[in-house]
């Protein structure tokens, strides 16, 4: 089969198998992300793996770059002709018209409204929607276009892709260009859409999509070269496997000791001296967040996807908190998400922060 | 390759001009301000972004834009009209897979499948909307206003291009005014890069910077630095004499060619042009799919040299696309008459368009290269009409020749419809000078698409209008003289005595003369020539005079 999903755990390698068999390609090969950090994170694989260059044949670009220069700027006339300024960044359904009793918000006819801000910035809930747009109006012409440039298009963080990037996906899918997808289900972090494409398979089910979807096409899906974690410890594996029990458990292949290794409750009067000590990475929800110290580096939990720390040392939301001290269930996808990968960016030890006054048995408090 | 190039308002091209190009080579021909070294320049442009050696968007000046388009648009602003600025914009439409290229932003929706090109805009900035606005409100504007203009240099993919990320090379040949400041040549350089692969590339820029640092650490360079930060009182930082490590690529502009240890700028002209068209064949990079402009290769070039450089074009151009112009017959009969695209007025017509092209194949093309190239052409029958209607040009224009004033007298026998073909499609002023042979209804049919309703403006054609007879029998066969060809018609006009004065004969009967001027043809229209009497003309001569 042409094209394949690898479903993976955190820790298990992905980039670097990604960089290793892109370097295999000796035609064009196109890599593309999610976040900018992983972008980031791409090239320091390659500069490691390749004697510090980029072969010129390998093309890096964020997903939404990627989209505006091929997906939507090349065959834009037939929608508009106007210059497309960029991204704007959304969290939430653009395009709002007016709020009355019910938000009512631009339909797809009114092109510059729908699509686009006043300063012709495309909304980044809509890009890929547009790209797919263009390629339906320019007979194809999009899709072929990037095939043509691209006979290897790798596609890393798609449990992430929602909506109409799923679409345009399944068009890429559709071409002779190998497409290879890496994604873990338990770490969506990112929503590029808030339409109603393909709602079913939010939350993490892109192995469901490319079953239901794409039966027809060649697709290997593989849940098993990366399921084992070269950066946590047994420990830290065991408990955030502990969150999603209904995936294949992750086991750690990671087997250095230090001093101080596993999950532990720390109380919030003593995270000062434990980040003296330990100097583990401040993990939070969001910059709503404040109780963390600003002496230390910090990062939101969405951010630090992808990335490696020896220690962290995270500042729960309340389910969070619930779910370890009282086993109740977490009842939001994102929360538990980003949970997930908080916990996963440790090697050695994952520090949780609680009440002075808590007290429980789950874990060791330091 | 190039397949089509759209250029609109750069130069000599006033609005929209379209220029189909083939494979292989192509050769310009056109008189000056034809619009040839404009093709080849916007071109250039559009494949290098540079402009005459240095980059379009450095260097922006209204000359770049045509002067009547500019006018016009003065005109207009200061009227109190609000026209749209005006703008210039090349476009290249390329054959061949260029997905990177591809995209549908371009001009000619003629076009609905796969196109891939590039393109080159200069137009005013939308950034500068309002100050631009309100420039035109004042009025009273008297140059374009530049400053407010932007480059915009985009594959119809709309991605913005550099001259690394574009996948086409051009290489310019032209006469040599395109020098970096050192003197070097702007062009050399590049085609010398092109032929280079990055990594040789980055081993001269290694090899560059070494020296440059063995400068700095140099002892005598030492020993004059610790002199002049001991020499200023004003400071007390160090200053010190050290060579720039600044820009990436400095070395293309530093860096000379040099030809048998003479630099590349002090060989003859010539010899450069042949060098650098050689260095440009050479360069066999598959990635580097490549066009070569040359302009006007017989100057500056001993015909010899010239001939082997069209050997060598012609045997080595391989997949790469040429594109020459030229005045000279010698190069485009070199060449290939196939290749030959006609310009005039920005019309243009490809030689193996025309239904007379093997007709003018087999002439050497050197009368069509006259009439592409003149102002104004007079076609005649036969070499003596050529010398009386030279004279007869004299006599009404203050003793001047036809071609002091780019005005041709071409003999073309009875050639006439084919030179007219050429002059039809490329709009030139032709006057046709015609024998009328006793039957008009005959000569007018032989014309009737430039005569009637059929007449085009730019082609008149002059014959008598009366048919003469008379009782003159010629030869065994008893043929009929023609009394209406030039000579009869002109003693006509004239009379017995002058021209038996002119031709120092003493007839004393008319058809005796006719006899006489038919017999020495070529030798009385010399006479008439240089004869110092005034003479009269036939009302279609001077008709075809004016």
């Amino acid at each position: 089969m042409k094209n394949e999903l690898l479903i993976a755990s955190a820790g298990a390698g992905k980039t670097t198998l990604f960089v290793k068999k892109a370097l295999a390609c000796s035609d064009s090969v196109l890599i593309t992300t999610f976040t900018e950090e992983n972008e980031r994170e791409i090239r320091k694989k390659f500069t490691e793996l390749n004697n510090g260059v980029i072969p010129p044949n390998v093309t890096i670009q964020t997903w939404f770059s990627f989209l505006i220069e091929h997906g939507a700027k090349p065959y834009q006339g037939k929608l508009t002709n106007k210059r497309i300024n960029g991204l704007f960044l959304v969290n939430e359904k653009s395009g709002l018209k007016y709020r009355g009793k019910y938000p009512v918000y631009f339909s797809e006819d009114e092109i510059d409204n729908h699509y686009f801000t006043s300063d012709y910035q495309i909304y980044s809930d809509k890009l890929s929607k547009f790209a797919v747009k263009c390629n339906e109006k320019s007979n194809g012409y999009v899709i072929v276009r990037i095939s043509a440039l691209f006979q290897n298009i790798f596609i890393d963080e798609v449990q992430d892709m929602a909506g109409y990037d799923l679409v345009f996906i399944k068009l890429l899918l559709e071409t002779d260009s190998v497409i290879r997808m890496a994604g873990d289900p338990r770490q969506v972090t990112y929503h590029t859409h808030f339409s109603s494409k393909y709602k079913k398979y939010y939350e993490g089910k892109i192995q469901e999509f490319v079953l239901n979807e794409c039966k027809q096409l060649e697709c290997l899906i593989d849940t098993d070269a990366l399921k084992g974690s070269w950066r946590n410890n047994q420990t830290i594996c065991d408990f955030a496997n502990k969150l999603f029990p209904e995936h294949p458990q992750c086991e750690s292949l990671q087997k250095k000791k230090t001093d101080h290794d596993g999950v532990f409750f720390v109380a919030e009067k003593d995270t000062e001296k434990y980040l003296e000590k330990y100097l583990p990475m401040q993990l939070r929800y969001d910059r709503r967040t404040k109780k963390i110290n600003p002496k230390y580096e910090v990062k939101n939990f969405g951010e630090s996807k992808g990335a490696t720390y020896d220690r962290v040392l995270i500042y729960p939301t309340k389910k969070m908190l619930d779910w370890v001290l009282k086993n109740e269930k977490i009842d939001s996808f994102e929360v538990k998400c980003k949970f997930y990968v908080a916990v996963t960016r440790a090697k050695f030890s994952v520090a949780i922060v609680c009440k002075n006054n808590d007290k429980s048995d789950v874990l060791p408090i330091y | 390759m190039i397949e089509k190039i759209k250029i609109e308002n750069l130069k000599c091209i006033q609005g929209s001009f379209e220029l189909d190009l083939k494979q292989g080579i192509n050769i310009l021909v056109g008189n000056n301000e034809a619009g040839k070294s404009t093709i080849l320049e916007a071109i250039h442009m559009a494949l290098s972004g540079i402009f005459r050696g240095r980059t379009v968007k450095g260097n922006l000046t209204q000359y770049l834009f045509n002067y009547n388009v500019v006018n016009q648009y003065l005109d207009d602003v200061n009227k109190g009209n609000a026209p749209e600025a005006p703008y210039i914009l090349i476009e290249l439409y390329m054959n061949g897979s260029f997905p990177i290229l591809e995209g549908d932003r371009f001009t000619d929706k003629s076009r609905s499948s796969k196109t891939s090109g590039v393109a080159l805009k200069i137009a005013l900035d939308e950034k500068y909307s309002e100050e631009y606005e309100s420039l035109i409100k004042a009025g009273e504007l008297v140059s374009l206003p530049i400053e407010y203009y932007d480059v915009e240099w985009y594959a119809f993919s709309r991605k913005a291009l550099t001259s690394r990320s574009i996948p086409i090379k051009s290489s310019f040949i032209d006469v040599g005014f395109s020098k970096f400041q050192n003197g070097s040549d702007i062009y050399i350089s590049r085609i010398v890069q092109n032929i280079l692969e990055t990594e040789e590339k980055t081993k001269v820029a290694q090899a560059y910077r070494k020296v440059k640092e063995t400068f700095s650490k140099d002892p005598a360079i030492s020993s004059i630095n610790s002199k002049i930060t001991g020499i200023s009182k004003l400071s007390s930082k160090k200053i010190e004499l050290t060579v720039d490590l600044g820009a990436r690529s400095t070395w293309d502009g530093s860096l000379i060619t040099q030809l048998d240890n003479i630099p590349f700028d002090f060989i003859g002209k010539g010899e450069q042009a042949i060098v650098k068209t050689d260095l440009a064949l050479s360069n066999k990079k598959a990635e580097s799919s490549s066009v070569i402009l040359i302009e006007e290769p017989e100057c500056h070039i001993s015909h010899a040299r010239l001939n082997q450089l069209l050997e060598n074009i012609k045997s080595n151009y391989g997949g790469k696309q040429i594109i020459i112009s030229t005045h000279s017959s010698f190069v485009s009969n070199k060449l290939g008459l196939d290749n030959l695209i006609l310009l005039n007025q920005q019309k243009t017509v490809r030689f193996n368009d025309l239904e007379s092209k093997e007709f003018f194949e087999k002439i050497a093309g050197y009368g069509t290269l006259r009439l592409i190239l003149c102002d104004k052409a007079i076609l005649v029958e036969g070499d003596s009409d050529e010398l009386v209607i030279q004279r007869a040009y004299m006599d009404t224009h203050d003793g001047k020749l036809p071609i002091e004033d780019k005005v041709e007298v071409i003999s073309v026998g009875t050639s006439f419809l084919r030179f007219l073909e050429i002059a039809k499609h490329l709009s030139i002023p032709v006057k046709v000078v015609t024998d009328n042979d006793g039957d008009i209804s005959a000569l007018e049919k032989k014309y009737e698409d430039y005569i009637g309703t059929n007449k085009k403006s730019n082609i008149e054609i002059c014959y008598d209008n009366e048919e003469h007879i008379g009782t003159l029998i010629l030869g065994k066969d008893k043929k009929p003289f023609n009394y209406n060809t030039l000579e009869p018609l002109l003693l006509n006009e004239n009379n017995l005595k002058m021209f038996n004065s002119i031709f120092n004969t003493s007839y004393t009967v008319e058809d005796d003369l006719h006899k006489y001027m038919k017999k020495h043809k070529t030798e009385c229209a010399l006479k008439i020539f240089s004869a110092k009497n005034k003479i009269k003309y036939p009302d279609y001569i001077k008709r075809s005079l004016l």
